[in-house]
């Protein structure tokens, strides 16, 4: 299955492309939503929708690094709605095939572990993903 | 039947949505059954069965059409003695009718069709029993009225142009239906039907519908004949139709071409006046087209600003342009809204039934009045509305009024009446709901806010009948003695408080001892734009809606008063608490150096109440947008907007912000 690889400082994940809508760069600042998780980035305007965005380091516990540029962020296709995620870097569409166990202490939203040559690459599962983000708001 | 060849799964929706409605109004017939059979009701009820069944076998979920179909059978059975209707007849109608719902569930969801053996060989039972004929349990429909059979001819009431040489040959036929037919209707019809099937049929007296419905003076039917087939093949073809007879045939001579009689035409309608055609547009589409239509109201508000940069000498054109683009999309901004208007009656269709469920269960009698249902509001009241208004209903038939006997002694009709009452005023609707209950003990209600520690005794004693009544609206009241399934528990007044307050409208009560009680909601035609006070806290803007803005105070925080280790502020007579918004918001505020600092006083649950802002930013009228999840789960947020500028900003729940 064809999947969009991107970076989280310097660790790869991927997301199927068929639960993807597009990436945007992302904007220089973000409405902050009040009472909300850590992981919540705020909201964005895309054309005219109001669209969260979930800081994807946060919610993995990745350590974030030195700061970069301004990152990227991937809008999860969920029907009527659309999730941003923020990360680093996009680096482009990869078949991955064999998708092995996640690692023991993954979270939940982590689908399991590929390989792309030499280098591992974490898999990520969209509804996971949004499960996690809606269970970050309720066990706040 | 073989399924159709067509994706039924497009159609799916629209099956759902208008199956739907006529079980709907099944329903409402079902209850109206009960009050008293005609024969106009029960046929009523039997096109909406029918309809079902149709749109059941064209999407060929057999198994809906079969049960529609007994359902029909029963209903003609009923129809031809109306007076065998009684209430055990109409609870297996209901059950039915709830079980065809569950039928167009599962089909929406794609889910199998639930089992209804049972119920069709309940139906037929009692359809046999009624008729005095063997029951046909789950056979085959014994009498395929629309789907198997070729299209029925059209009837018309012209003559065919007589001068056309290869017009068949035309029979004038007169047939009678046995009188000890239960189903004469349906007799007709097929006879009808079947003579159809030999070659065009005209002048048929009485009308179709009138057949269809059973409305056959004397058993009679006349009708012309356009066909190639004999006359013997004829009479033969009608001996294939149960109770229904050839009582004359003959050729009719082609010399006496028949002028069309003007009578004939429908008199209601007018050449030139076609009636108001309609579509049916999902509501989520509709929804969509407001959402863009907003867009375009906040685009052109961004360009105006953007405008607002340009050198002087360009900008009257832009003006001009902006000024001109504003009008148009207002203007396709309120079309849109005017699309959305849906009646009321969306919501009342489902009462009578609801009233008389929950009257069941508590040996109640009550007589449920609506007027006003077609009035209408936007969508998305009405969708907000549906279960205050239950909730309403139920507390008025299980606590509002008495039992039969208490109702005897008070010397009221044994009978309870609630009434429901739609009503414009101004640009406003008002929905009333009443009973000619017990009306609300006050007293008790003062008894129970302080028992429960909700007030102190003293906030009690100050209080108004009408702020007393209020209180039955705080979260974790109930005045009911005992806690029944129906009502005391799921959504409470504070709940149906809250829904009305968010769609902007607001709620009153008034009761009288002995009386009865009256819920009166005041509701805005439509919600989507709201007027806001735009507040900062730190970096952060948020908005609060002016209707629940009392007021702003501008004043230093080491002048506010102190209770009890609380800062409070003096506004007007009162006393209010003081609640830092970004303490209540979790977001970082400025630092508390200023001087002065605004105050926005607004109207809480339990009161009024002051929020420390760190800056005013003025008023602004927005186009509200709903939170979609996650956001949804977030308490004390009503919604979002973007404003001229891009920034999307968040509009607060002010009553949920400081009790959630």
């Amino acid at each position: 299955m064809r999947h969009v690889l991107f970076r989280l400082e310097k660790d790869r994940y991927a997301l199927p492309l068929s639960s993807i809508r597009e990436v945007v760069v992302a904007p220089d600042t973000f409405t902050r939503v009040p009472r909300s998780p850590k992981a919540m980035k705020g909201v964005m305007n895309l054309r005219g929708r109001v669209v969260p965005v979930v800081d994807l380091r946060e919610l993995l516990d990745v350590a974030p690094g030195p700061v970069g540029g301004p990152g990227r962020v991937v809008l999860l296709d969920r029907g009527r709605r659309e999730l941003g995620l923020l990360i680093s870097e996009v680096d482009g569409i990869e078949s991955l095939e064999k998708i092995g166990p996640p690692a023991p202490k993954a979270s939940l939203a982590v689908k399991g572990l590929a390989r792309l040559g030499a280098i591992p690459v974490t898999v990520l599962d969209p509804d996971a993903l949004d499960a996690t983000v809606a269970r970050a708001f309720t066990t706040k | 039947m073989a399924g159709p060849s067509w994706d039924t799964s497009r159609y799916l929706t629209l099956f759902s949505g208008e199956a739907t409605e006529h079980l709907e109004a099944l329903g409402k017939d079902v209850v109206s059954l009960e009050k008293g059979a005609t024969v106009a009701l029960i046929d009523s009820m039997f096109r909406h069965a029918h309809s079902v069944k149709g749109m059941a076998a064209s999407m060929a979920f057999e198994g809906t059409a079969k049960l529609a179909h007994l359902l029909e059978d029963l209903l003609g059975t009923l129809r031809a003695d109306v007076a065998r209707s009684n209430a055990s007849v109409a609870d297996v109608i209901l059950q039915t009718v709830d079980s065809l719902s569950g039928h167009v569930k599962a089909a929406a969801a794609n889910e199998p069709l639930p089992d209804s053996t049972a119920l069709m060989t309940r139906l037929s039972e009692l359809n046999a029993s009624m008729t005095g004929r063997p029951a046909t349990p789950t056979a085959p429909s014994p009498a395929p009225v629309v789907e198997t059979a070729p299209p029925p001819p059209k009837s018309t009431s012209a003559a065919p142009p007589a001068s056309n040489p290869a017009a068949p040959p035309r029979f004038s036929v007169k047939l009678k239906i046995n009188p000890a037919s239960n189903q004469p209707g349906v007799r007709g019809f097929l006879a009808y039907k079947r003579l159809g099937t030999l070659g065009n049929v005209f002048d048929l007296k009485p009308p179709l519908d009138d057949i269809k419905a059973g409305r056959v003076p004397q058993g009679t039917i006349t009708l012309e004949l356009e066909t190639d087939q004999t006359e013997d093949a004829i009479t033969r073809t009608m001996r294939t139709v149960a109770d229904v007879e050839l009582e004359s045939i003959a050729a009719i001579v082609k010399a006496a071409p028949v002028v069309a009689a003007p009578a004939e035409v429908d008199p209601n309608r007018v050449v030139g006046q076609e009636p108001a055609r309609t579509i049916r547009v999902r509501t989520e589409v509709m929804d969509q087209f407001l959402d863009q239509a907003g867009e375009l109201l906040l685009a052109t508000s961004r360009v105006r600003e953007l405008s607002r940069g340009m050198p002087a000498a360009q900008r009257p054109p832009l003006d001009e342009a902006v000024d001109r683009l504003h009008l148009l999309v207002k203007g396709l901004h309120d079309k849109v809204m005017q699309a959305r208007m849906t009646p009321i009656a969306v919501i009342t269709d489902r009462l009578p039934r609801a009233a008389r469920d929950i009257a069941r269960r508590r040996n109640r009698d009550v007589d449920l009045v609506i007027t006003g249902e077609d009035i209408e509001l936007d969508r998305a009241i009405v969708d907000e509305l549906a279960d205050p208004v239950l909730h309403l209903l139920r507390n008025a038939i299980d606590h509002g009024l008495e039992p039969t006997e208490e109702r005897t002694a008070a010397n009221k009709p044994p009978k309870g009446k609630v009434t429901i009452a739609v009503r414009r005023l101004r640009d406003r609707v008002v929905f009333e709901l009443s009973d000619d209950g017990r009306g609300i003990d006050v007293e008790r209600v003062k008894v129970l806010v302080v028992e429960r520690g909700l007030l102190t005794r003293d906030q009690v004693t100050a209080l108004t009948e009408r702020e007393t009544l209020m209180l039955v609206c705080l979260p974790g009241f109930s005045t009911a003695a005992d806690v029944t399934d129906i009502s005391g528990r799921g959504v409470g007044m504070d709940a149906v408080r809250r829904a009305v307050e968010q769609v902007g409208g607001t709620l009153e009560i008034e009761t009288r001892a002995g009386r009865g009680t009256s819920f009166r909601l005041s509701l805005p035609l439509t919600v989507a734009v709201v007027n806001l006070l735009l507040v900062g806290v730190g970096d952060e803007v948020y908005g609060l809606p002016i209707g629940k803005v009392s007021g702003v105070v501008e004043t230093a925080r080491d002048r506010l008063a102190m209770s009890q280790n609380a800062p409070v502020l003096q506004f007007g007579q009162s006393v209010l608490p003081v609640h830092e918004l970004s303490a209540l918001l979790e977001v970082p505020g400025d630092a508390r150096t200023a001087a002065l600092v605004p105050f926005v006083v607004v109207d809480g649950d339990d009161g009024r109440l002051a929020l420390a802002v760190d800056r005013l930013l003025g008023q602004q009228e927005v186009v509200l947008k709903g939170l979609s999840k996650p956001l949804d789960l977030v308490p004390g947020l009503a919604g979002v907007t973007i404003l001229g500028n891009g920034q999307p900003v968040f509009i607060l729940d002010v009553a949920r912000l400081v009790t959630a």
